[in-house]
């Protein structure tokens, strides 16, 4: 639309001086979004054609939205539980439905790619780079418009059990996921900085009421807004370095720039220098790596779970998908200035999630810190600049969806009503009270901890080998190394929910005194835990009590929940065996190396 | 005269420093708040300042874009900020301290 | 500068060569200033020397929209102000972006149209929304918005408090609760329906 607005004001603006004698051509614009071929007058009028298809599952998550408030503006209120919930499953899976046509439209639009470079070029031009130059129709953009459906999908059944158990149901949740889905599929496919911005900012914005969400608890309404005011600092900062960029390049379009700066050598390029380094800290922020991180543990402890699931799942992907899209497309000719921050960055990440993370004792701060650490991994398939790397950072994104989106259900559902029991003793003697729910867990846990035969593994054996492949032996060194640190708090959890203490202290109802507890954790640790017992606590009793009791909480396994655990767990460890992702991640990446 | 096009950068550049200055010093946060929203006006400055640079009216269509999303972003933080505090007096950051760190 | 009046007495000139700028044509603008300032400082001067003083506790007392303060200013309000001010924004916003619309409108034809007619249902199922939850309901009575479950004590009606009617004033009566009036409300709703 900047394009096009744009054009048309510039030219409108030179009417006066043509002449209309000729026959008047119908100015028009072509679906490729290239520059209007004749004269604009008052005599006759733009033909704009938007290819609609580049944006359908945008278009489908928007309209169900709106179907959505629609509804709920005529029912009553209270009306069937779990409508809306049941609609939005529904919207995603439509979605899901649309960007797998996406797919298959690509793939006929590369089998029709003619010879010659710049023919191909052309070619591609006018079929992929869509609506006014703004969205690019690749396969890295349906990838995410897919990873963004499915997590649509898994977060409204989570959602549903949670919002009843609390007493928030109502529309207004799952307007808000679709609305930050669109944003985050709007980022994944912007061809310019200005649209990136855009879908930034809305997705940006609706996670920050769903952080807010829960009305009653202090610390919903906190984590709401220090994400809006740390996220409104980050946005403002990426888009100062959206308008530096645009000031070195003369252009926000991530072609235009590459072309600009593959074509000259800035002289004195520290108006580039800076805006890159804006850009990549706005969206470091977003993503959450290290020197920007602290937003990330207050706010996936005090958001809701599922919404704190949502958020880790499809605000990073959307992140890295920015981030990718600015320094591999835009200023890929400008490697040399950016791969050195990356890597910092990446290392800071691994080390810093890794470690601080076994520190914590709130299960939400726990997992906020590891998926700092699962981000660090991402980075490092970014710094590898690499076709490799990015189908890495691709993989590794798209599966780690299902494992974090499955781990916070879990983690609502043991949870308690108004999340009572957040802490790791809720997780304690799990294996002999819901033995199919531990055994979910306990593959989420691996996965991340990246065990063989699960997702989680592959994903890390492609980012590093990426990083080898392009000659980063110590950045990969190191984030084996923070696997290795990382698998010791991924274990622990695994280890309370298989312990056997757990049934020592279950027969003793509702303890309460420290004294006896602590004594009981003397006897009852055996060698197993007693690695864990250093935990530094300011109050010894009252730490290993919390971690004894067992949660007195209501844990129903809703149905819708279930459906969802079950695909996670399933996708973790097919796809673990034997993965055509990897492939589908390499193919998403094929636009890259033509430009 | 007229006056050369980087003393507006420096100026987009100043307000941009005072508005991430003040946002990480002030306690209010409302003020915190009108420190964003320099912070944004300034980066509209720089676009408008780098389109007539450039002789592109890109840069002015991308401050009409940046507009909304500011108005946008105010509504939808003024009502958090309204949500949290509306028992209290005063709006300050001290009082959320319930998620350390 | 072909047109610049012939002041001989205010000729001064600044720059040189291709640049010179007559600081006379400013002077309208100097002149207006003065003006401005003359007009706002005479109206409050004047009304202060002028008008009559008969100070009492309703005028001295600081405004809030009809709402009288007893106790000091509330701090906590109804909320409707600001639903009403985000709406106004919302809908400010919405206008922003029908301007270059109508500047193009005639070369925009029916793709114009259709597309700014699809932007503008956009905004108006929100504002369905918003309106059928009862955002924009004036006065005490709450007619769709339910209030949740644990509202514990608080409800507009408690929070709002009515007028005093002058002969109260006199009688020096309280702040007057909605309370000790109660309007019949709708029933409150069922907690949250177990599965």
């Amino acid at each position: 639309m900047i394009g096009l607005l744009a054009d048309v004001v510039g030219r409108v603006s030179d009417q006066a001086t043509t002449s209309t004698t000729t026959i008047p051509v119908p100015c028009s614009i072509s679906s490729g979004g290239a520059k209007i071929t004749s004269v604009c007058s008052d005599t006759n009028s733009l033909h704009i054609s938007v290819a609609y298809r580049s944006i359908l599952p945008v278009l489908v998550l928007v309209i169900g939205a709106l179907a959505l408030l629609a509804i709920s503006a005529v029912l009553p209120k209270r009306s069937r539980p779990g409508l809306y919930a049941l609609l939005t499953v529904a919207i995603g899976g439509l979605a899901l439905i649309a960007s797998v046509w996406q797919w298959s439209d690509i793939g006929n639009i590369n089998a029709h790619v003619p010879a010659g470079a710049q023919a191909a070029l052309n070619y591609r031009l006018a079929h992929q780079l869509t609506i006014g130059q703004q969205v690019f129709y690749d396969r890295f953009s349906v990838l995410f418009m897919a990873l963004v459906s499915v997590a649509t999908i898994l977060g409204a059944m989570t959602t549903d059990s949670y919002l009843r158990r609390e007493g928030l149901d109502g529309v207004e949740a799952y307007v808000l996921m679709l609305m930050a889905g669109t944003g985050a599929m709007l980022m994944a496919a912007s061809a310019g900085l200005i649209m990136l911005f855009l879908g930034l900012e809305i997705m940006s914005i609706s996670l920050y009421v769903m952080a807010a969400y829960h009305r009653r608890r202090t610390q919903s309404g906190e984590a709401g807004l220090k994400y809006f005011v740390l996220g409104a600092f980050s946005s403002a900062i990426f888009l100062y370095g959206v308008a530096l960029v645009y000031g070195a390049t003369g252009s926000t379009q991530f072609l235009e720039m590459a072309n600009f700066l593959g074509a000259n050598s800035l002289s004195h390029n520290g108006i580039l220098l800076a805006g890159m380094a804006l850009l990549i800290v706005g969206l470091g922020f977003k993503v959450a790596a290290v020197p920007f991180h602290f937003w990330t543990p207050d706010v996936y402890q005090g958001s809701p779970t599922p919404f704190a699931g949502y958020m880790a799942a499809v605000a990073k992907a959307a992140g890295f998908a920015g981030l990718l899209r600015v320094l591999d497309m835009g200023l890929s000719t400008q490697q040399a200035n950016w791969r050195p921050a990356i890597w910092l960055m990446a290392v800071l990440t691994l080390l810093v999630g890794s470690v601080m993370a076994i520190a914590q004792r709130d299960l939400k701060r726990m997992l906020a810190y590891s998926s700092i650490s699962q981000a660090g991994y991402v980075l490092v398939g970014l710094q590898a600049a690499s076709s490799t790397g990015t189908a890495g950072a691709l993989f590794y994104l798209f599966t780690y969806t299902f494992i974090i989106m499955g781990t916070f259900a879990i983690i609502s559902i043991i949870q308690g009503r108004g999340e009572a029991r957040n802490d790791l003793g809720a997780v304690r003697g799990l294996a002999k009270r819901r033995p199919l729910l531990a055994a979910v867990l306990l593959v989420f846990l691996l996965a991340q901890a990246g065990v063989p035969f699960t997702t989680g593994f592959l994903a890390k054996f492609y980012v590093i080998q990426a990083a080898v492949q392009s000659g980063q032996y110590v950045l990969a060194i190191i984030a084996m190394l923070s696997a290795a640190i990382a698998a010791f708090f991924y274990l622990r959890v695994a280890l309370l929910m298989y312990g056997t203490e757990g049934e020592a202290v279950a027969g003793a109802p509702g303890v309460s005194g420290g004294a006896g507890v602590s004594g009981g954790a003397g006897a009852g640790d055996g060698s197993i835990l007693a690695g864990l017992q250093p935990i530094p606590s300011l109050d010894g009793a009252t730490a290993t009590a919390t971690l004894l009791d067992p949660p007195a909480v209501d844990e129903k396994v809703r149905l819708p929940v279930a459906v969802a655990l079950g695909i996670c767990a399933a996708f973790t460890i097919a796809a673990g065996l034997s993965s055509p992702m990897i492939d589908f991640a390499r193919h998403a990446t094929t636009l890259f190396n033509l430009k | 005269m007229t006056v050369p096009g980087a003393w507006y950068l420096v100026l987009a550049a100043v307000l941009f420093g005072l508005g991430a200055t003040g946002l990480l010093i002030r306690r209010n946060v409302l003020v915190m708040f009108m420190c964003v929203e320099l912070m944004l006006n300034a980066v509209n400055l720089t676009f408008v300042t780098f389109a007539r640079l450039l002789d592109d009216v890109g840069g002015q269509v991308s401050v009409l874009f940046v507009l909304v999303v500011a108005a946008a972003e105010v509504v939808v933080g003024l009502a958090i900020i309204v949500a949290m505090f509306r028992r209290r007096a005063a709006a300050t950051a001290d009082d959320i301290h319930v998620l350390r760190g | 500068m072909d047109d610049a009046p012939f002041r001989p007495w205010l000729a001064v000139a600044v720059g040189g060569g291709s640049n010179i700028t007559y600081v006379e044509q400013y002077l309208p603008i100097l002149l207006l200033m003065v003006v401005v300032g003359a007009f706002a400082g005479g109206s409050v001067a004047g009304s202060r020397l002028l008008g009559p003083k008969r100070p009492t506790g309703a005028k001295e007392g600081p405004y809030e929209s009809g709402i009288a303060p007893r106790y000091g200013p509330a701090a906590r309000f109804p909320v409707r102000f600001y639903l009403v001010a985000m709406i106004f924004i919302i809908f400010d916003i919405e206008v922003v972006f029908l301007y270059p619309w109508a500047v193009m409108y005639r070369q925009l034809g029916v793709f114009g149209l259709s597309e700014m007619a699809a932007f503008a249902v956009v905004v108006f199922i929100a504002f369905a929304y918003m309106v059928s939850n009862g955002a924009l309901d004036w006065g005490p009575h709450q007619k769709r918005g339910v209030p949740a479950t644990d509202q514990l004590t608080r409800s507009t009606t408690s929070t709002v408090r009515r007028v005093p009617r002058p002969h109260e004033l006199l009688l020096g009566v309280g702040p007057i609760s909605m309370e000790d009036y109660p309007e019949p409300e709708e029933p409150a709703a069922q907690p949250a329906p177990s599965p």
